[in-house]
């Protein structure tokens, strides 16, 4: 536990270590809310009130507790390894008394702290600046399906960059291209990152559903807006834990099999 | 006329090898192809059923938004097709191989602006400009708003391009371009949609400060003859300006290159 401990810490300074790197993820993740933040102000200055079956104030609750749950969620330091298995370096770590998964996990969480943190403050200022309608979660249970959602997120969303690194173990040179189509274009969109997976057609949530992605980012915060309570929160969270635990299993076998086959190159 | 050709060939050589560096790469092309093309897909779905559901988006409708975005998406990747080399300018300055693009028979800017076309990009254009030109002739403009529409386009490009040229003169004084690029295209995309459902002054600093809507919102509002000719006439000024001013600040950085580590 203790060597786990000075990980987070060695970690955490490291994040401060490149100061202007992580300002401008956060600015970055700024200014991508304020979008669509305007697009959904936008939407709603007309005479509709209800539209797909949100109004205003839950509509930017959604867009605002997106600040929050990607910080949760997204933010992911694992996103390191499929660079590690291509340049050899995985070899370091391999080598030490560490377990790798729960070196990256500390490192995930120490990363997850301090976007959070920064989360926190960004949205506290956005919220002064835009004095938004809000939707405040009073219901005990919803906040319970609410936070337990998110930390099952998390896991879901760390075995799935460990899944998408692998196939670096066998296409050295396709591990970023990889990262780049199933971590930064899908999981953005898919998991309802940018736009609640609501307004699309039921025939496509209906397919949405069988994939892990809506249970990262939408399904915690449709628990958080109370849209989803009692016996079909129950079955969300039965379903996002089918899926971190089949994930795991399936990252454990594909992650033992790649380095099987793994020849270290570059070391 | 004979300078023209001397660097429409070298751009040529230049395009041509790191087009070659792609096709090398077979894999990794059709990965990020798709993945362009994903993203380009999932954003203008989520659009449509966003206007579907909502009836109009500050007083546009569904072919009017989706034109707005189209405009962006060829303003923007045009601009990447032509200037992807700006995204790998900093390890130049940092090791100090600049050294050796200055002391090249040809134009320093040119090579770090436009020293590698991207074939992605250059798949991507054309069903592009299908969908501009098939959006386009839905909302029945005239040839004289077409003709604005195309030339402001062209404003659209200038404006962009003396962002990048902004871009490569910081990175040369301050050594930082990764995330100058990044804010870049970031605020870029505030243009997706109209610029009219920003409120000020956020409105504001995208139309005059930051010209995301002269570059962007202005082409589309002229073909959709939603603009003046006062409006046309400080688009265009704020185009030239800023190029120009561009080619200042580069020349400016070009004095502070310190050839570090060379």
């Amino acid at each position: 536990m203790k060597k786990y401990l000075s990980v987070f810490k060695i970690s955490f300074a490291q994040e401060f270590a490149y100061r202007l790197s992580f300002v401008m993820w956060r600015v970055r993740n700024v200014m991508q809310i304020v979008l669509v933040f305007f697009l959904w102000d936008s939407v709603f200055s007309g005479t509709q009130k209800i539209i797909f079956g949100y109004d205003k104030a839950k509509i930017i609750t959604y867009v605002f507790g997106l600040i929050i749950v990607r910080a949760f969620v997204l933010s992911a330091r694992a996103q390191d390894v499929a660079g590690e298995i291509q340049r050899g370096e995985i070899v370091n770590l391999l080598l030490k008394p560490v377990s790798y998964f729960k070196y990256w996990i500390t490192r995930d969480i120490s990363s997850k702290a301090l976007n959070l943190l920064f989360a926190t403050c960004e949205w506290v200022i956005l919220y002064l600046i835009l004095k938004p309608e809000f939707f405040f979660q009073k219901d005990p249970v919803s906040l319970g399906g609410f936070f337990l959602l998110v930390a099952l997120a998390m896991f879901i969303f760390f075995v799935l960059i460990f899944i998408v690194s692998a196939i670096t173990f066998w296409m050295p040179e396709a591990g970023w291209g990889m990262q780049f189509l199933i971590i930064v274009v899908a999981v953005e969109f898919l998991s309802g990152g940018l736009f609640p997976l609501d307004i699309l057609p039921s025939a496509i949530q209906k397919i949405l559903y069988l994939t892990p992605f809506p249970y990262l980012i939408f399904f915690p915060l449709q628990a958080y807006l109370g849209k989803i309570s009692g016996l079909l929160l129950i079955k969300g969270i039965i379903v996002s834990a089918f899926w971190a635990l089949t994930l795991w299993l399936l990252m454990k076998t594909i992650w033992y099999r790649g380095l099987k086959v793994y020849n270290s190159p570059g070391k | 006329m004979k300078r023209l050709f001397y660097y429409l060939k070298i751009w040529w050589l230049m395009s041509k090898n790191s087009f070659m560096t792609w096709l090398a790469q077979k894999m990794l092309l059709l990965i990020f192809l798709t993945g362009k093309l994903m993203r380009f897909a999932f954003f203008a779905g989520f659009l449509y059923f966003i206007i579907k559901g909502a009836k109009s988006l500050a007083g546009y409708n569904a072919p009017q938004v989706i034109f707005f975005f189209l405009t962006f998406n060829l303003i923007d990747i045009i601009t990447q097709f032509l200037f992807r080399e700006v995204y790998r300018f900093r390890p130049l300055i940092v090791s100090g191989d600049f050294d050796l693009v200055l002391t090249k028979p040809y134009s320093s800017l040119f090579r770090s602006l436009m020293g590698g076309a991207d074939l992605i990009d250059l798949i991507t254009i054309p069903p592009l400009v299908f969908a501009v030109i098939y959006i386009g002739a839905l909302l029945n403009p005239s040839w004289l708003q077409t003709i604005l529409y195309l030339l402001l386009l062209v404003n659209g490009f200038l404006i962009a391009t003396a962002f990048h040229i902004a871009v490569l003169s910081l990175a040369i004084i301050t050594l930082e371009i990764d995330h100058l690029v990044m804010i870049y295209r970031d605020l870029t995309n505030l243009g997706r949609f109209p610029i009219d459902i920003y409120k000020e002054p956020l409105k504001g600093i995208l139309t005059y400060l930051i010209p995301v809507g002269v570059m962007i919102s202005v082409p589309a509002k002229a073909l959709m003859g939603l603009i003046s000719i006062q409006g046309i006439v400080v688009s265009f000024a704020i185009g030239i300006l800023l190029i120009l001013l561009s080619f200042k600040l580069w020349h400016f950085a070009l004095t502070k290159y310190s050839s570090a580590s060379s």
